[in-house]
């Protein structure tokens, strides 16, 4: 899979963190390449939160090196806020900032960070409000929308800096049913376009139509790797088996 | 069928009727609350009676032949100055407390939070104590600690900077001069100015995305009014007259017209709550039906309007006493503008005061008149309650900063903004939602703990009005008037809380 090449935006070499005496991490290696749309599966406490988390440092790891665009993430605080500029999250819970209205949420980075300025960064906004389908709510407060919409206003916040890399946290396990397709389809139109994407999802369909790799994670490793084909019809660990055998 | 369709329309017995049931309640409890007061209202005047005491206000009046330990003025020459500068007193506490106890207050409940494990635990030391300890004894340790100082001497005769005695603790002070209210003008023409200047440099950094140093540019601008104003301001001399003419209209004004304006503002205001009552309640659909306590509210509101104008009609008085108020507050402006003694006013606004000691009798030393002496009970009593409120507000922040989930933090990290700009930016202003209403409590506590500089002979309005009533024996007024006031000032505060909440909630469905 991941072979060498200059084209390798994210590099993990046996990454691991303990919470307390609990290892979340227990040695994590591998390679993403620019472009390329990684799934991340596994039971739940098996570290796969704490993976994507430790790839913009909401984590710091405790072994290992990450090396993302090429810069290396250690305490350095230059370069923590480089990476987490051109890396966008989006969170499980949304966390959108109920005080700001849909349009300030989405402009703050880019105002404060980008120092864009307020003109330029409206029309950018608004643009990217387009892409995910709710230009009409710009002047709302997140408080007023549905939980699909703020989850497509939490991708279009991320998506404001810019990023070279997208990662999602279960994006769609706190939404009603009715509401995951339409946050799916902005991450699918998003792969399309050729964004890099780590997605920690339980979504076994968007996993099969839109991942060009899927990462099986447990006890805080990658127990196996594959293309979805490979992975939903000949995985080959047992763990796998098993996991899959209860899902589907 | 029809039998029981028929059965659900009947009317049911009132003792089961809802509606009748909550009007009913509503009204035995305004009964209950009317015969309360009626019955307390009516022995307390035939124990009055029976004593031979007289229940009136001719103290307010009334040389009352005291002598006040600092304020305003020392040797009051009516009751109701009297217990002004015990009101002065009380607000130079609350309002300075207020001001430095919510620094402190905000500082420490950060470092409570912090990681460094000294910062945290000498937070920690400082809310678990000062938080423990009744104010009462809080406050006899500092007046105690003040105390340990040697009385002033002969040696100490002479101008100071700075000097510490039992008596207080002296420092220099600036006192407005002869023409600080013409300047005073400038300043307030400044701070308008100031306000557009600031908004302007805003919206400049809203489209240019430029640094705008908007704080710099609006202080800059009061500084420079304040600059010019400081040569300039005998040029204010012409206000003298305007206010000397506003203060005749308001000494010719005939009674009748303001009782007639107060009770139409009554109405007025009673009119438009009903009408802000009314729209609130509307929908895109039309007016929303009116629930029986809408109705009640609404009764309730119009008979409050109706009273107030009632009481602004029958007892002129009232309005006397809004005519005096305002001819007097435009005649005090009338002598601070304009020509001065000796000509033109043109000195200083403001000069430099330095505390001095004095010897008054025989071998009395004490502190003449200059500078500012914070003394043993302002001392004792500010720092009280202070202190005491801080370790409360710090408590108050750490709980607010704690209440903005953790998603906040990380997904502001997550979007690249510095940890100052996360603070600023998102986490402090949902956190400050979320202290604003235990912090208007803090406040009011403060405000109603003043009230123990009477046990460390702090003139503020308790103690002056005790001393009232101990020479007169109007306790019952008295106890009255405090009431009032100190609902007033509770009020007042509350408001201003309220006003910012009300601004700042959370926009939710």
């Amino acid at each position: 899979m991941a072979d060498l090449g200059q084209d390798d935006i994210i590099i993990c070499e046996g990454v691991k963190k303990w919470f307390g005496d609990f290892q979340a991490l227990t040695g994590v290696t591998t390679r993403i390449k620019e472009q390329e749309v990684v799934v991340v599966i596994g039971p739940s406490g098996s570290g796969k939160s704490t993976f994507i988390r430790c790839i913009n440092r909401l984590e710091a790891h405790q072994e290992g090196t990450i090396v993302v665009d090429g810069i290396e993430l250690t305490n350095d605080l230059r370069n923590i806020e480089k990476i987490r500029a051109e890396v966008g999250m989006v969170f499980q819970q949304f966390n959108l900032f109920p005080h700001l209205t849909v349009l300030d949420n989405v402009t703050l980075a880019p105002l404060w960070v980008r120092k864009t300025p307020k003109g330029e960064s409206d029309a950018q906004a608004m643009q990217l409000l387009e892409r995910v389908g709710i230009p009409e709510q710009a002047e709302k407060y997140p408080g007023q929308l549905s939980g699909g919409q703020q989850q497509r206003v939490a991708i279009a916040r991320a998506l404001a800096m810019n990023p070279k890399i997208m990662l999602f946290d279960e994006p769609t396990s706190a939404l009603d049913p009715e509401m995951i397709k339409e946050v799916l389809d902005v991450m699918k139109e998003l792969a399309q376009s050729g964004m890099t994407m780590i997605v920690v999802t339980h979504e076994m369909g968007f996993a099969r139509e839109v991942a060009d790799r899927v990462l099986f994670f447990d006890y805080g490793t990658i127990v196996e790797e594959g293309t979805p084909e490979h992975f939903f019809t000949s995985p080959e660990h047992d763990r796998t088996k098993l996991f899959l055998s209860q899902i589907l | 069928m029809a039998v029981e369709v028929q059965q659900r329309h009947q009317r049911p017995p009132l003792w089961r009727d809802v509606t009748v049931l909550k009007w009913a309640a509503q009204l035995v409890v305004l009964a209950v609350v009317a015969a309360i007061l009626w019955i307390l209202g009516t022995t307390g005047a035939g124990n009055i009676d029976d004593r031979g005491l007289t229940f009136g206000w001719r103290w307010l009046t009334d040389p009352p032949g005291i002598s006040i330990r600092e304020g305003i003025d020392l040797l009051p020459d009516s009751g109701s100055r009297a217990m002004l500068v015990g009101i002065v007193n009380m607000l130079r506490v609350t309002v300075s407390g207020i001001i430095v106890a919510t620094i402190l207050g905000t500082i420490i409940g950060i470092a409570r939070l912090s990681k460094n494990w000294i910062v945290n635990k000498t937070a920690n030391v400082y809310i678990e104590t000062i938080r423990n300890t009744p104010l009462l004894v809080q406050i006899f340790f500092w007046a105690a600690l003040l105390r340990l100082f040697d009385e002033p001497l002969e040696a100490d005769i002479g101008v100071k900077w700075l000097h510490i005695s039992s008596k207080g603790l002296a420092i220099p002070w600036i006192r407005p001069d002869i023409g600080f209210w013409q300047w005073l003008v400038f300043v307030v023409v400044g701070l308008y100015f100031a306000r557009v200047m600031y908004r302007r440099r805003i919206r400049h950094l809203e489209e240019s995305g430029e640094e705008a140093y908007a704080f710099t540019y609006a202080a800059g601008t009061v500084l420079l009014f304040a600059l010019v104003g400081w040569f300039a301001h005998p040029l204010m001399a012409f206000l003298g007259p305007v206010w000397g003419g506003i203060a005749s209209f308001f000494g010719a004004l005939p009674t009748w017209v303001v009782q007639a304006v107060l009770a139409v503002g009554a109405l007025g205001i009673a009119g438009w709550w009903i009408k802000r009552f009314l729209d609130g309640l509307r929908t895109p659909a039309g007016l929303a039906k009116l629930t029986d306590d809408d109705i009640f509210r609404i009764v309730f509101a119009s008979l409050a309007g109706v009273i107030f104008a009632a009481l602004f009609i029958v007892q002129g008085g009232i309005s006397n006493l809004v005519l005096d108020g305002m001819r007097n507050l435009f005649e005090f402006f009338d002598g601070k503008f304009g020509a001065a003694e000796g000509g033109l006013r043109t000195g200083l606004p403001l000069r430099w005061s330095r505390p001095f000691v004095e010897v008054t009798g025989a071998n009395f030393f004490q502190y003449g008149s200059g500078g500012i002496v914070i003394t043993g009970g302002f001392f004792a009593i500010w720092v009280g309650v202070t202190l005491y409120t801080a370790s409360f507000i710090a408590e108050v922040v750490r709980a607010g900063i704690l209440a903005v989930v953790r998603g906040q933090t990380e997904a502001a990290s997550a979007l690249g903004l510095r940890r100052s700009q996360s603070l600023r930016l998102v986490i402090l202003p949902q956190a400050f939602r979320i202290i604003l209403p235990p912090l208007g409590n803090q406040y009011l506590n403060l405000a109603k703990n003043t009230s123990l500089g009477i046990a460390v002979s702090y003139p503020e309005i308790v103690l002056v009005g005790q001393t009232l009533y101990n020479q007169t024996g109007q306790t019952l007024p008295v106890v009255l008037f405090w009431m009032v006031f100190y609902l007033s000032v509770s009020l007042i505060l509350s408001s201003i809380v309220n006003y910012y909440n009300r601004k700042l909630q959370l926009v939710e469905r």
